[in-house]
Order: structure tokens, then C-alpha cells, then sequence
């Protein structure tokens, strides 16, 4: 098991994992909350990176990983994973709710 | 193994949450698939249909395990619901311990220039009103 200290070089290792085989690359999340501690895991069943903290602020960037991986996963492993993208898709959706209450 | 939609999903996962308060884990797993045994998969591939692929999620307390499948449409509204139920209940891990020590500097500091801090208070409220 490889426990990486740095939070970026296991985004970009991760991805280019999952990218390297995208059917058999899962990525798993474990929450202890009596022990305060969260541990990141991605592996392909050959290759394991993981990634382990009990800081907050690691909790935040986790959810942005989440949101990166869905996109991969569901659109496809080519998938544009700009995280601009999945907001201006939310903000294309309210303006049209908006024209809809106007008219 | 219990396959629920997102939604029942979702509630399922958060009374996770609740009972593993005082001990216990969770584990989330994400995973791409088609939802299709490996058979039928090669002969969709030999007879050149496209395989539609959905992204599995897993949760588990150790005993109880759920599970939902997620298409390209509704995915998006189940990324944003699951931060929501992730943020709600993760909040057991510390906080910065920096910041942490910037507020015990401060309150020293606050307590030296406490008139130029209640000149600025005076000055935000005169700010509000305005507006």
C-alpha cells in the first residue's frame, strides 16, 4: 500500500491510473468518524495509491476529486473534467429556469 | 447487496452516517461499469453496438451494503446531493492547526487595540444602512 504525503501528486497519479484502465480502476473512500480520519484509495488491482488525513480542508479538495471522478466515470475516460464546465452547466440551468418564470 | 435508486441511495447512506457516529466506518466506493457481465459485453462488442456505461456506487458499514448506478442525466444531481450528505456528517476531521494559532495571536492583539477595532465595528454600521 502507497501512502502519498502529497495531496496534487495523488490527483495526477490517480488520474492517470484510472485514465490508464478505466474498467477495472475504482476509487474508494473510508470515513472513521470516532477516529477522525478519512483514507483515499484508487486502484486498479495491480497498483494501489492511497491517501490518508484527518484535516478538514482535505475533505474540501476530496470533493472536488469526487465530482472529477463521476464526470470520468460516467462520460468516459477522454471525458473534459474542467471543473468550469459542471458550473456553468448549474448556471445554464438556473438562467433557463429564469426565462421560464419571466415569460 | 441492495441496488437502490440514487435517491433512496442517498437516504440510506446518511443514516449510515448517523449510526456510525460513536464506532464504526464507512467506505464509499466509485467504480465505472456497464452493468453487464463480461459475456454479454464481448457480444455487444463483436456485433458493434455501443455499450452504455453507468458509474456504480457502493457504501458499506461493514455489514449493511447499498448500492446505485448513475447515468450520464442524473449524475450530476447526485454529485451535488452526495457533497451535500459527505459535508453534513464529515466533520469529525480537524481544522487547520495554523489558523488556530493566528486566533490565539490575535485576541493578544485585539485586546491592545480594542478601540480601533470598535472604530471599525462603528464604521461597518454606518456602512449597512447605506446600502
Amino acid at each position: 500500500m502507497v501512502y502519498i504525503e502529497s495531496w496534487d501528486e495523488f490527483v495526477d497519479r490517480s488520474l492517470q491510473l484510472f485514465r490508464a484502465d478505466p474498467q477495472s480502476s475504482r476509487y474508494v473512500m473510508k470515513y472513521r468518524h470516532c477516529d477522525g480520519k478519512l483514507v483515499l484509495k484508487v486502484t486498479d488491482n495491480r497498483e494501489c495509491l492511497k491517501f490518508k488525513t484527518d484535516q478538514a480542508q482535505d475533505a474540501k479538495k476530496m470533493e472536488k476529486l469526487n465530482n472529477i471522478f463521476f464526470t470520468l466515470m460516467v462520460r468516459g475516460p477522454d471525458a473534459d473534467i474542467s471543473e468550469a464546465s459542471s458550473k456553468e452547466q448549474m448556471e445554464q440551468q438556473a438562467s433557463k429556469k429564469g426565462r421560464g418564470r419571466r415569460q | 447487496m441492495v441496488l437502490l435508486q440514487p435517491d433512496p441511495f442517498l437516504n440510506e447512506l446518511t443514516s449510515m452516517f448517523e449510526r456510525s457516529t460513536e464506532k464504526g466506518s464507512i467506505w464509499v466506493t466509485l467504480k465505472r461499469s456497464s452493468m453487464k457481465c463480461k459475456a454479454t459485453r464481448n457480444k455487444m462488442e463483436t456485433s458493434g453496438q455501443p455499450i452504455e456505461y453507468r458509474c456504480l456506487v457502493r457504501a458499506t458499514d461493514g455489514k449493511k451494503t447499498i448500492s446505485t448506478s448513475l447515468s450520464a442525466k442524473e449524475y450530476q444531481k447526485f454529485q451535488a446531493s452526495y457533497a451535500t450528505v459527505l459535508k453534513a456528517h464529515m466533520n469529525a476531521l480537524k481544522k487547520r492547526e495554523r489558523k488556530d494559532r493566528k486566533k490565539t495571536v490575535e485576541p493578544e492583539k485585539k485586546q491592545d487595540s480594542s478601540k480601533s477595532n470598535s472604530s471599525k465595528k462603528r464604521a461597518l454600521s454606518t456602512l449597512k444602512p447605506s446600502k
